[in-house]
């Protein structure tokens, strides 16, 4: 085959549905990361326009122009947007789009999920829309601190919305992350050990699993708040043994490590772009890694800096202090990285490289006041000022906007095939970055003057009238240079200004390929020898388009690829992945019905909404699979591989496991909450406890391990060739018990609405109970696959990722049910 | 930012010492980046850079200045610590939408409604509460903040050097009445509080 | 996977010893251990003071562990990276935790 017709043939095999309607069907990264990135800008630009309108309202005392019923919705969506609908998704969609691309591979690790995610976020981000356009936006602030959004104060739909749209969205996040998790470790070129990993694909690992254990609390908070709100769970309410702090903490234990989600990544870029704009190598590319992990998990000790205020006791905010300030040392590591990298090579002024040099300017002003706010003292003072939000857009101005800017520029070359025609990019850079430096200066130095942030207006006598009319010029003239950009980016769409290949002499094998990037991306996967390939083997774009890779023959119209191992970087096996489908949009839709039914109180509709969702899962594993042993597939250059379902640990397997550590980092906040409850809230002891019981902990407990056991025993026997259908019924027993345990526990619970005690047993009840019910389907599904031939000796990758799932639910079938029977048994 | 107690002045005098550490640290980033687009020789070796850039600079020097900075805020925070003294003075404020309610002492019967009378020259432990949301009793010129937090009491010392009138703001979002939601503190002179605490206004 | 988890480990249990002494610190002020005093050491302090010292112990062990012997991960790389998450594993400790020595306990 020669190189046209391999191309030709890849083509046809990977590109989506021609035409718009493909959108609706594509699972190639290449697509869905650039819906992301349009979609995350368009919200950019929505929440943009809510800053200025903000600036507007600011710009004079006793501003006439929103009252303040309409501001708080403004300033409360201005942050929910930027939050959760750019920053999050611009980062989901970059590294969807550029982790295959780096990582010399085809695709992502569930390109069905990929596309999913993306519905998820379109469909929750519409939700929010639609408040805002209806003019019912959440209006509690972006940080939504119970009572004020109770019920009781908050009665409006308005703030169902955001718990509603922001948890839907959030979906999108973790299922991201899961697939960057897995993507990184396991979706590489043949040859790319961990130590030859691209610096981007290290920021992006830490990250993902940063979502993963930083999402959940927040999604376990959403959870709690709208049960208070629709069933009257007083989990908030401190007269029936609720606390409001425990919406803060968990916030929080969210909040913070966001901060640094969203900073990541775009060190990430800097660590990328930076060398290449020097034309060197990073400088101390191992201690930049180890500062990224060490970085990513102090944040998680940091969380109650946000809660100076509320009258923790001193030892306890020194704790959060000095971790705040212990954060710095490796944030500082990889900026003297980056400039040492700069004295190590030649830097160049390009465009890209202003974006970055606004980067060092704006963010070390923001980790300085960062700093200053870590001390516990001086954030008594300025805690809730402007001074605050004026350092936490020069933490995310500075520290995402702007390296994202130098993103775009640098790879919208490969995006597009062409260069910039117009010279927009450096007066637009020039405008940002006055413009920025000019409204937010402004606004530290009226915070220090005591303007609060979130009030409407101000009188003249306050004497902040001035530095608020420079901030909101500045403000405007920000806005100005980021609608240029915007312009620019559109016209370098539609011109025809050709471009040469590599634009920038990078080393990274995102460059190795056609530009704009075909489907397929490598028509045949490299070996990689060092970790700036392209600088070392200047053929290898060559070798790669003629096939001289793995994979360079396709064999029928197979989506093919091929994984390694973690550390090593050898192969491991090889994979086909699923085609266009219309599978995910569907799925999300019904997922959407569920959070709707939710949202306007059709609690009869939300299990049948389940139960769709169900019904489709089961379709979305089903079409997976093999009838027939494949047996060694050869991948070329001589080499064979097994295929992903004729082995032990298979992408299903590799999912799970990281979707298990989100959702058992969702069940540990709930262990936190109710420890925190039952030590912090005023309401306790609860009037009455459960009544103890023994018998069920035992059968509990039995059970779970009955199922564990059970799966372990199909394993074996499928593997022996016998049928597993034994250790089936054992795990389908196991389940049954286990999900009868817990019925019969929740039977015997105190109202859940008078105290938040019951109300917290009888989360942890469900929870137990639908991982009962997830394993009872994953069982019968596994009878299922059984029955149509599925399984075989060799076909053994499903029964092992049931296995897991089913050691989940003994584990927390255990600790559940301790939780539930110690504290009578105590009493 | 004219401070008018001692817990105030102590904050202001950290900031100032915090402003003039970033400043310098600020100066020195923006001079080590404009230094390196100097046309320079070759690159020395790469080991002894990592040792200077990353090991001096990245790891070594904030360490220093974050520890000591640490300390001093640590030890500050200790100071403005409401303990026990011969003069104490105790009141109550408690917060709701939009208005605070005062209470003073062991004196049920003196109560002022968005008005904190206080001696001036004496410490003032202000236990702070809620009946609604959550708000926080800021009197920027006296002390840093306290929030209210429901079913909580929170102790915030306060202390005007000075009899006058300082104004009070509540400083969490708290709905739509937020923008107006404050109070006056006034902190009279020896004989004044006298007054004050007899006839009860 | 070994590899990533030697990676994580230290800084893993930097987080678990974290919140663990910050919740003791919140039990032990619930308790008033803080009122309770021997030789002018308040039994909250002392007992904080054990556990903060324990930590350090653990973390130091850890550290040796992946220094030498079974423990040492393979490949130059993640072994490096390893001892680095190691040492920020152990200064976080005693960083972050020292405040147990210092400050008032439940003030
Ligand atoms: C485009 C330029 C931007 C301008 C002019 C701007 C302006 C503002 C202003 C004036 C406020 C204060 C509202 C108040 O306290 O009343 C605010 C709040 C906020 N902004 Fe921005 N902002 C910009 C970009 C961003 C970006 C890029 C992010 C995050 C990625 C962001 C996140 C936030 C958050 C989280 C809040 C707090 C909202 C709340 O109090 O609930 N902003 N912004
Ligand atoms: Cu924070
Ligand atoms: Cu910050």
């Amino acid at each position: 085959m020669n190189t046209l017709a391999r191309h030709r043939r890849l083509t046809r095999i990977w590109s989506s549905e021609p035409g718009w309607k493909g959108w609706f069907s594509t699972v190639n990264h290449n697509d869905v990361g650039r819906m992301f990135l349009v979609t995350s800008f368009f919200y950019f630009v929505v929440a943009g326009v809510l800053a200025m309108l903000i600036r507007a309202q600011l710009a004079t005392p006793h501003s006439a122009f929103v009252g303040p019923e309409i501001y708080n919705q403004l300033f409360t969506m201005h942050g929910t947007i930027m939050m959760f609908l750019f920053a999050i998704p611009t980062f989901e969609g970059l590294a969807i789009y550029l982790l295959p691309k780096m990582l010399g591979t085809r695709d992502l690790a569930y390109p069905r999920l990929t596309a999913y995610g993306y519905w998820c976020y379109f469909f929750g981000g519409g939700m929010l829309v639609f408040s805002m356009l209806a003019g019912i936006a959440p209006d509690g602030g972006w940080f939504m601190y119970p009572p004020l959004t109770s019920k009781l104060y908050s009665p409006g739909i308005n703030t169902d919305f955001w718990l509603i749209g922001i948890t839907f969205v959030e979906i999108s996040a973790i299922c991201a992350a899961v697939e960057f998790t897995v993507s990184i470790l396991k979706y590489r070129a043949p040859g790319m050990s961990l130590s030859k990993m691209p610096i981007f694909a290290w920021y992006a690992l830490v990250t993902s699993l940063m979502i993963l254990t930083g999402f959940p609390p927040l999604i376990l908070g959403s959870v709690l708040l709208e049960l208070e709100r629709a069933f009257g769970f007083p989990f908030f309410q401190v007269d029936l043994g609720g606390d409001s702090l425990l919406w803060q903490h968990l916030f929080w234990l969210f909040g913070h490590p966001e901060v640094y989600i969203i900073f990541l990544p775009a060190a990430g870029v800097i660590s990328t772009i930076l060398p290449v704009m020097s034309s060197t190598t990073l400088l101390g590319y191992r201690w930049v890694v180890a500062a990224a992990v060490g970085l990513a998990f102090l944040s998680f000790g940091l969380w109650v800096h946000h809660m100076f205020t509320t009258g923790i006791p001193h030892m306890g905010l020194a704790f959060f202090s000095a971790a705040s300030t212990l954060v710095a040392v490796p944030t500082g590591i990889q900026v003297f990285a980056w400039i040492g990298t700069i004295w190590k090579g030649k830097p160049q002024l390009k465009l890209p490289m202003l974006h970055i040099l606004g980067f060092f300017l704006t963010f070390v002003i923001g980790g300085l006041t960062g700093v200053m706010v870590a001390v516990v003292p001086f954030d008594w003072q300025v805690h809730d000022t402007a001074f605050v939000t004026a350092h936490l857009h020069y933490v995310l101005f500075g520290g995402f906007v702007f390296p994202i800017l130098a993103g775009i520029y640098y790879w919208l070359p490969l995006m597009t095939g062409r260069k910039r025609f117009f010279r927009l990019g450096e007066i637009a850079f020039a405008l940002i970055f006055v413009g920025f430096h000019v409204t937010f200066l402004a606004m530290h130095w009226v915070g220090l003057l005591g303007q609060r942030r979130r009030i409407s207006t101000y009188a003249p006598e306050d004497g902040w009238t001035t530095i608020n009319l420079i901030s909101s010029v500045g403000g405007f003239i920000l806005a100005f240079g980021l609608a240029l950009v915007l312009v620019e980016v559109a016209l370098q769409v539609v011109t025809r200004h050709r471009t040469k290949r590599n634009f920038w002499n990078s080393g990274s094998l995102e460059w190795a390929m056609m530009m704009p990037p075909p489907a397929y991306t490598f028509a045949s996967l490299p070996q990689v020898k060092d970790r700036d390939p392209l600088w070392h083997e200047r053929l290898l774009p060559v070798q790669i388009a003629r096939g001289e890779g793995y994979l360079g023959d396709p064999v029928g119209d197979r989506r093919e690829s091929m994984t390694v191992e973690i550390a090593t970087g050898a192969p491991d096996f090889h994979l086909i992945y699923p085609t266009n489908t219309r599978l995910p949009i569907f799925f999300s839709a019904v997922t959407g019905l569920f959070f709707l039914s939710m949202l306007v109180k059709l609690y009869w509709f939300a299990p049948i909404a389940l139960v769709g969702m169900a019904a489709v899962a089961w379709r979305w594993v089903w079409v997976l699979g093999q009838k027939e042993d494949l047996g060694p597939q050869p991948v070329g250059r001589g080499l064979q591989l097994s295929n992903a379902a004729e082995v032990d640990r298979s992408p299903g397997w590799w999912g799970s496991l990281f979707l298990l550590v989100a959702n058992a980092t969702f069940f540990g906040s709930l262990l936190f909450g109710f420890a925190f409850l039952w030590t912090v809230a005023p309401g306790w002891p609860p009037p009455v406890f459960i009544e103890p019981s023994l018998l069920a902990v035992a059968i509990g407990v039995g059970s779970g391990v009955l199922a564990a056991i059970g799966t372990f025993a199909a394993i074996r026997s499928n593997r022996r060739g016998a049928s597993p259908t034994f250790g089936l019924l054992l795990a389908l027993a196991g389940a049954l018990g286990v999900a009868a345990t817990f019925v019969f526990t929740i039977l015997r619970m105190p109202n859940p609405t008078e105290h938040a005690y019951g109300a917290t047993m009888l989360v942890m009840g469900s929870y137990g109970l639908f991982h009962a019910i997830v394993v009872l389907l994953m069982v019968s599904f596994l009878f299922a696959r059984m029955r149509a031939g599925f399984l075989s000796a060799a076909r053994r990758a499903e029964p092992a990722i049931v296995n897991l799932w089913a050691l989940y639910l003994a584990a927390i079938t255990t600790l559940i049910l301790v939780a539930i029977n110690l504290p009578g048994l105590v009493a | 930012m004219e401070p008018a107690g001692p817990a105030a002045n102590t904050i202001a005098t950290l900031w100032w010492v915090m402003l003039a550490g970033a400043t310098a640290i600020f100066v020195l980033v923006t001079v080590l980046l404009a230094l390196g687009f100097r046309s320079k020789e070759a690159a020395g070796d790469e080991k002894r850079q990592e040792r200077s850039w990353i090991i001096g600079l990245g790891l070594l020097f904030p360490s220093t200045v974050l520890l000591a900075l640490l300390g001093y805020g640590l030890w500050v925070g200790e100071r403005l610590l409401p303990r026990d003294g011969p003069d104490l003075v105790q009141v109550q404020a408690e917060g709701r939408r939009w208005e605070w309610i005062f209470g003073y002492g062991d004196l049920p019967a003196v109560r002022t409604l968005n008005v904190l009378h206080i001696p001036a020259g004496r410490p003032v432990d202000v236990a702070i509460t809620t009946s609604d949301v959550i708000h926080s009793f800021w009197v920027p010129r006296l002390a840093g903040k306290l929030d209210a937090i429901p079913g909580h009491v929170n102790v915030l010392r306060i202390e005007a050097s000075q009899p006058g009138t300082y104004e009070g703001r509540s400083a969490e979002y708290s709905g739509v009445g937020y923008d107006h939601h404050g109070f006056t503190v006034i902190a009279h002179d020896a004989a004044g509080w006298q007054n004050f605490l007899e006839s009860g206004r | 996977m070994t590899s990533v988890l030697s990676i994580l480990v230290s800084p893993l249990l930097w987080l678990a010893l974290f919140s663990g002494i910050y919740g003791l610190q919140g039990l032990s002020c619930e308790l008033d251990l803080d009122t309770t005093t021997f030789a002018g050491i308040s039994a909250a302090r002392a007992l904080l003071g054990a556990a903060w010292l324990a930590a350090i112990a653990l973390q130091a062990t850890l550290l040796a562990a992946l220094h030498a012997g079974r423990f040492s991960p393979e490949g130059a790389f993640v072994r490096w990276i390893s001892r680095a998450t190691g040492w920020t594993g152990l200064v976080a400790t005693i960083w972050t935790l020292f405040p147990v020595a210092v400050t008032s306990t439940c003030g």
